[in-house]
């Protein structure tokens, strides 16, 4: 076996400081062995790389559950279940209409409204103060509130509440929010609550990566 | 691989100019993050919630003062244990990375190229199988573009170390799969 064997790869992978990868591309010139050996590494750094790619891929078709059950905070989690039960139901269920999930959004303090305790009215308030125009515009027609719900990508409804309602002050960083995934059952009570961190920007990737 | 590339190259005075410079190395670095959890035996879903935690944690991070060294290691590193984490809490292990069927082929190749190709992924996934965990690992990082010096500070291991393993794993699939 030849010599510079043992560091073809690291040649390739331009690991060799730059007076001994200056030899080992003199020597390759004259070595059929290496260079054939070189090939051969190559071929397979390509084919490992497109395996990753193909198990990336499926791996993402394969990704059914998408509201799959994940709490997280048992404590922020009930918080937020008792939000959504304690809301009117005619300002979340349109006529004759289900929908599969509820987006719930806590922004950081001084982003939402006051932080002062969690009264009937002030909860109520915010509701509206996020929820979709269509929605909480009580003239709307009911043509208006379902195509509303036709929106791709937007959440269904959104409520907010100031994460220091939910976390001591600063445990928040700024910028961060949570997104809840908040699937209803068919009798109308929540089902499945997924509570995400989010930073401000840093959307989930929802095409194939 | 792109051993003879660095497309993640990250001027780190970029992090300190706010959320949309930080946005930025996001988008830079969210798919080699995938690509490498999910190739260590992370569900897509599973990946996804790594990948925004570890961005959280970089931001707490650099919030809190935090080094901004080499930021692409730094965020591969704390992924990689929270992979790890997750993995430990459900006993699952590394050996079942890259177990995945295969089944993805091009749209535009014929029956016959698409059966040759899910062979040869086939036979190159059991030689892959075959390697250490800490093979698996390494070649799985340097796929995703980082330095042999990267990858040590991300396994906890010496970067001379790191070449000896490339070179064994990436000799090992040579054989294993005949090419």
């Amino acid at each position: 076996m030849c010599d510079f064997s043992g560091k073809l790869i690291a040649w390739l992978d331009r690991e060799l400081p730059a007076e001994e990868a200056t030899e080992m591309e003199r020597h390759l010139q004259s070595c059929s062995e290496c260079r054939s050996d070189l090939d051969a590494y190559k071929r397979v750094c390509g084919e490992f790389d497109a395996y990753c790619d193909a198990a990336i891929a499926s791996a993402t078709r394969r990704e059914v559950p998408r509201w799959a059950l994940v709490v997280s905070g048992a404590g922020a989690a009930a918080a937020l279940v008792a939000l959504f039960l304690a809301m009117p139901r005619s300002r979340i269920e349109p006529p004759a209409f289900h929908p599969p999930h509820v987006a719930v959004t806590a922004f950081p303090a001084g982003v939402a409204a006051d932080s002062a305790s969690v009264k009937s009215e002030q909860r109520v308030h915010r509701r509206q103060a996020a929820t979709p125009a269509s929605i909480r515009n009580a003239k709307a027609t009911p043509a208006q509130i379902q195509n509303a719900y036709f929106l791709p990508d937007d959440p269904m409804i959104q409520i907010a509440i100031p994460a220091d309602e939910m976390f001591p002050p600063g445990a928040v960083p700024e910028g961060m929010h949570f997104v809840a995934d908040l699937t209803i059952a068919p009798d109308g009570s929540a089902e499945r609550l997924r509570l995400r961190p989010r930073l401000v920007g840093f959307e989930r990737s929802t095409t194939q990566p | 691989m792109s051993g003879d590339a660095s497309p993640l190259a990250l001027p780190l005075s970029r992090l300190s100019a706010g959320a949309s410079e930080a946005t930025t190395l996001y988008r830079e670095l969210q798919k080699p993050l995938l690509r490498y959890l999910v190739c260590l035996g992370l569900s897509s879903d599973e990946a996804q919630d790594v990948v925004q935690d570890a961005f959280l944690t970089l931001h707490r991070h650099l919030a809190s003062g935090g080094s901004q060294e080499n930021i692409r290691g730094w965020l591969f590193r704390v992924a990689h244990n929270q992979a790890r984490n997750r993995q430990n809490r459900y006993d699952r292990h590394f050996n079942s990375a890259c177990d995945a069927e295969i089944d993805a082929v091009s749209h535009e190749a014929t029956p016959e190229r698409a059966v040759l190709e899910k062979e040869k992924f086939q036979q190159l996934g059991k030689a892959i199988r075959l390697l250490t965990a800490s093979e698996r690992e390494c070649l799985l990082l340097r796929a995703s573009g980082l330095r042999y010096r990267e990858i040590g500070e991300v396994l906890g291991i010496a970067t001379s170390t790191v070449g000896d393993t490339v070179d064994r794993a990436i000799k090992k699939l040579a054989e294993k799969c005949n090419v």
